[in-house]
């Protein structure tokens, strides 16, 4: 007798989203099963990663993640256009790290006009990231919104305490909402319920279940995915069934173990290594687990992480 | 279905304070309230109380007792203060509650025996909260062994599974379900108890009748002999006392997955529909659950 391989079948999908507008306009979501069963479902579309560009010149950032960036640091565009032309990105996203309160606390103008001039310069979708500052982002994601017309950005993060005003904002200039909630399943569709009773189309939602790195409680993040997904794909929970959006860099560089010189632990290995491997598997990790959008910064990271990618849908 | 009130607290913001400053007055009201609301027992819950707790339970005891002869809970994890309550108390007081961590046993437990009390069980192992039904059964006979050997019957404990918040895993808020089916099987005789307010902790407070009430009916179905429970919410207390069997049919019907025709129900109704199917896990809460 034949070994037959019990599969589960699925009775929810995840919606497919547009990111962007125009010919380089990028496609994700769509799943019908977890990800990478495609022995179950389809997976008509792999996920992507988006390179970070950050609008304000980095500080104490780990040798090896400024060195891919050499001489485009202090120009977001530059930056942008280095990542498309050298590393290849597919999306680009843009940290508005000069707007935060705490730091330079650009104002909403500087920002929406750098914003203006990333887009203008590159072709693949962009998607804006701010501070998470429920006043400042407010103030900053809107201007952004009303600064760029001509094509679909992402807004990110919309959170529960700031959601009205950014997203009422971003409808009515039909950009797509990232919808952040920390690390809470009943939370995160709690703000997707709330959204859609605010009228945002479920085709303008991804949502950002918020993430952290190996070493920081990431196994707690890749099951609120993974509980995200059970629940979208079969328990039909429409609320959930969006794509998934991950800020993965910026939790992998900013910790100790990806920023710490070699000679300070030598036991740990090259630095370099490291913080690449650390943000690689971080991302591939959180892939596994439904990830659809991996915001990621080094090249090597990013190649790593696509040729795994490419290995699993292979198979 | 006999009722604990859960209402005199030591985490009340306004019963806290009273109980510290030894207030009598708005400690009697509750009592009062409670007693006029219908419940069986009233619960009092001094929390641990490690300094005054000795203290503060008899104050307690004889402050509620000049307003009301219903019987008493006597909730504190304190074994002096168990033990000074008891002293005080004019009936057979309710020990809440004696786990198998072995200080509870070791001290708890003969205070029961020696003061004829009844106890509510706690399923709370020694590696901590038990993980599902089968934990759950293991802790019953565990624990119902350990009362025995002292002397207490089955008749005298109240086993407590302990519920857990809609929020969290759902898995644990059917397990209750399943355990009360199973309960007089393990343990004969044995009665049964729940912190009812415990499934809709961290949920909006003015929503959270809803799932104490439809947690309330879908584990009566299962077995369940009593609730500790807010004696504030009519409703609740006229749905334990058999006076809503239109709801609680409502609810039957939705728990077995019928087809309910949603159009011909009224919008309290559709929300009994809603809660079933959270804490069915047929879908997942969020505070708008009743709307969306």
């Amino acid at each position: 007798m034949a070994l037959e391989l019990p599969k589960l079948t699925y009775s929810g999908k995840i919606k497919e989203i547009t990111l962007g507008s125009g010919d380089t306009a990028i496609k994700v979501g769509g799943e019908t099963s977890y990800p990478f069963f495609t022995f179950e479902g389809t997976m008509p579309n792999l996920p992507r990663i988006a390179m970070e560009v950050y609008d304000s010149t980095p500080q104490d950032w780990a040798p090896a993640a400024l060195e891919p960036f050499n001489g485009v640091i202090s120009d977001p565009l530059a930056w942008a256009q280095k990542c498309v032309a050298d590393y290849g990105a597919e999306m680009i996203c843009l940290q508005l790290s000069s707007t935060d309160p705490n730091g330079a606390n650009a104002d909403a103008e500087t920002a929406a006009a750098t914003v203006k001039k990333v887009s203008d310069g590159i072709k693949v979708p962009l998607i804006v990231w701010g501070t998470a500052n429920h006043e400042k982002d407010t103030d900053v994601l809107r201007r952004v919104c009303e600064a760029v017309q001509d094509r679909k950005l992402v807004i990110g993060p919309v959170e529960e305490g700031d959601y009205k005003k950014i997203a009422a904002v971003a409808l009515g200039y039909g950009h797509t909402i990232a919808a952040s909630s920390p690390i809470d399943i009943n939370l995160a569709k709690q703000l997707n319920i709330l959204l859609s009773n605010l009228g945002v189309p479920d085709n303008q939602v991804v949502l950002d279940p918020t993430v952290s790195s190996i070493g920081y409680g990431i196994e707690y993040c890749y099951s609120v995915i993974e509980r995200i997904r059970m629940a979208a794909l079969t328990q039909q929970d429409e609320k959930l069934a969006a794509p998934i959006i991950m800020n993965v860099a910026r939790e992998t560089w900013k910790s100790k173990e990806a920023k710490m010189a070699t000679e300070l632990d030598p036991k740990l290995g090259d630095s370099r290594k490291r913080g690449i491997l650390l943000e690689a598997m971080s991302a591939w990790a959180l892939l596994l687990a439904g990830g659809d959008v991996a915001v990621m910064r080094h090249p090597e990271a990013i190649k790593l992480v696509k040729s795994m990618i490419t290995d699993m849908s292979q198979s | 279905m006999i009722l604990v009130g859960e209402n005199i607290n030591i985490m009340s913001q306004t019963l806290g304070p009273a109980m510290k400053e030894r207030q009598a007055a708005p400690i009697r009201k509750m009592a009062q309230d409670e007693d006029t609301a219908g419940v069986d027992y009233l619960d009092l819950n001094i929390g641990p109380a490690r300094k005054t707790g000795a203290e503060l339970m008899p104050w307690l005891v004889q402050t509620v007792q000049e307003v009301s002869s219903r019987p008493l809970s006597l909730d504190t994890t304190n074994p002096d203060a168990t033990e000074a309550g008891l002293k005080v108390c004019k009936g057979r007081a309710l020990v809440n509650s004696v786990s198998l961590q072995p200080e509870r046993l070791e001290k708890i437990l003969p205070l029961v025996k020696k003061f004829n009390s009844e106890v509510i069980g706690l399923l709370w192992g020694v590696d901590g909260m038990p993980r599902d039904v089968n934990e759950r059964c293991m802790l019953t006979v565990d624990l119902v062994y350990k009362f025995n050997e002292m002397g207490i019957p089955n008749e005298d404990i109240w086993i407590d599974p302990i519920a857990t918040p809609v929020t969290g895993e759902i898995s644990q808020v059917k397990a209750c379900l399943e355990f009360f089916q199973m309960l007089p099987e393990i343990a004969p005789g044995c009665k049964s108890i729940v912190g009812l307010s415990n499934v809709s902790n961290g949920t909006p407070s003015h929503l959270r009748p809803w799932l104490n009430r439809t947690y309330l009916v879908m584990l009566e179905r299962s077995g369940l002999y009593s609730a500790i429970a807010d004696a504030t919410d009519p409703e609740l207390i006229a749905i334990a006392r058999g006076l809503k069997p239109g709801t609680v049919s409502l609810i039957h019907k939705a728990m077995d997955g019928a087809d309910i025709d949603t159009a011909s129900l009224s919008p309290d109704e559709i929300k009994y529909v809603k809660t079933v199917r959270v804490l069915m896990g047929e879908a997942l809460y969020s505070h708008a659950w009743l709307e969306s």
